[in-house]
């Protein structure tokens, strides 16, 4: 597991109302839409409310309910996906505590409690800019 | 009496997983890395690590693959593919999309030229029996992982074997897995929890547990294994680390395996690729929780002649030292273990490749 590594420094932008980062994979393989589970998204400890989650990969934006029956699109693990969510920010030159939640499905583990899931955590600091 | 075998020096990309991850490499550069620090010829990649829409792969794409592997003289071993059976929200896959799913990645292997297809544990006897008309179509030996927490001699893998012989389709065998046959608890892993604040009465109490399952032995059952799993978590809650709970339970069961390493001759004719699994290497260039130079002995000793990738797996948690250092020393191990054990481990291409194509019982292409 590679949770070092989930959130891309520099990459908060914000358009006042609205935040987003990049995130990668914590993961060695590419998974499935089906098997991003969750995520959550909170800026200086601020949570962005569940609805207001979008996630972005190949270039297309899904809600995590799209995201559960989707096994067309794959996250691969070169690439960044996009977390947004509902959170008021302003491009203020302040360091910002970026905090990113994340639950996978890995679809070759079944266990006795069913598919394995991980629950990583990744946190960093950085400026916002506009997006 | 067999005769000695001569294992095929390889590795898998999945041993600079970090590597890769980080974009430090991409596959071309990653496998120019393989070729000219010489830790082929044999050369194993997981299809959904490095090949992007697999196991969709375009054929022009196969084509330059092909030309890389051929201009860096590399030989192309196994293709790890998965057996994805949780892959959708609500229920598991069924026989039918199950079979299509492994078809799809085994006609993959064929096109990038790789001989195995390295399968896993959700295959139960009758899906590997399906699949044999897919692997002879395509030519492609079907080699099931025996895994920890599996190990040879476990009932699931013992299950596999009687139906092989059964079949008696050359085409079907077994990875055997190092992680199965450890004797310790990866002392990289343990300094990785201390770097991350556990304490050494903490630590101490993992290790003390895992020599306690090793001297128990392999779990005899998934209710064991379960039980074994909850001990490590439950240690982690004693000691208010809750956090570590799951990782240890995780790499205490799953990756470092407590059976015995002659538990592999319970498959040995079996055996059509090996994952030199290991953690680290120590300060006396040496394996310290996996027995590299019993398990090489063990093969040179049961005439084993097909590859083993080196599968570095302690980039979970080392993010202090270099895979490419600690393949190198591995590979040093190996290759001592052969020499001592009166054989050698194969390291010219020309070898390798002919080598191989007769181990798998297939015509040199």
């Amino acid at each position: 597991m590679i949770a070092d590594r989930i959130i891309e420094q520099g990459t908060l932008t914000t358009t006042g109302t609205r935040a987003s980062v990049d995130v990668r994979i914590p993961w060695y393989r590419a998974l499935p839409g089906s098997c991003i589970a969750g995520a959550g998204l909170t800026i200086d400890g601020v949570a962005a409310p569940a609805e207001s989650l979008r996630w972005t990969m190949n270039g297309k934006e899904f809600t995590f309910e799209e995201l559960s029956t989707n096994v067309e699109e794959w996250w691969f693990p070169l690439d960044s996906a996009v977390l947004s969510g509902d959170i008021p920010l302003a491009v203020d030159g302040a360091e910002h505590e970026v905090g990113v939640d994340l639950v996978l499905y890995i679809p070759y583990i079944v266990t006795d409690h069913g598919v394995l899931h991980i629950e990583e955590r990744g946190r960093a600091t950085m400026k916002a800019v506009a997006a | 009496m067999t005769d000695l075998g001569s294992p095929i020096q390889g590795v898998t990309l999945y041993s600079f997983t970090r590597a890769s991850h980080a974009r430090e490499y991409d596959l071309e550069s990653l496998m120019r890395k393989v070729a000219a620090e010489g830790f082929g010829p044999g050369l194993e990649i997981i299809g959904f690590s490095s090949f992007r829409g697999f196991p969709t792969i375009d054929p022009a794409f196969a084509e330059e693959f092909r030309g890389l592997v051929s201009e860096l003289d590399l030989v192309t071993t196994s293709l790890a593919v998965n057996a994805d059976i949780g892959i959708y929200r609500d229920r598991l896959l069924n026989q039918d999309e199950l079979i299509a799913y492994m078809t799809r990645q085994i006609e993959a292997a064929a096109t990038l030229g790789f001989p195995i297809a390295r399968v896993q544990i959700s295959l139960t006897p009758d899906s590997m029996e399906q699949l044999v008309p897919v692997a002879e179509k395509h030519g492609v030996t079907l080699a099931l992982e025996v895994h920890a927490d599996q190990y040879a001699s476990h009932p699931r893998i013992l299950a596999l074997r009687d139906r092989y012989e059964k079949i008696g389709s050359p085409l079907l065998g077994f990875t055997m897995d190092w992680g199965a046959t450890t004797v310790g608890f990866a002392p990289s892993a343990i300094e990785a929890y201390r770097r991350r604040g556990a304490s050494e009465e903490l630590l101490t109490e993992v290790v003390d547990l895992w020599n306690t399952f090793y001297s128990q032995g392999p779990p005899a059952n998934q209710e064991v294994h379960g039980q074994r799993f909850g001990a490590f978590i439950g240690l982690a809650h004693k000691h208010g680390r809750p956090e570590f709970g799951i990782d240890f339970g995780i790499n205490g069961t799953g990756l470092f395996g407590p059976a015995r390493v002659n538990d592999w001759l319970e498959i040995m004719p079996w055996i059509r690729h090996v994952h030199g699994k290991f953690f680290g290497i120590d300060e006396n260039g040496e394996e310290p929780s996996v027995p590299v130079r019993d398990l090489i002995t063990l093969l040179v000793e049961n005439g084993y002649k097909g590859a083993v990738s080196s599968e570095y797996e302690g980039w979970h948690w080392n993010y202090w030292q270099s895979p490419f250092d600690i393949i190198r020393a591995e590979q040093a191990v190996q290759r001592s273990a052969a020499d001592a054990a009166g054989s050698r481990m194969i390291t010219d291409s020309a070898e390798a490749r002919a080598q191989l194509a007769t181990h798998l019982g297939q015509l040199q292409r």
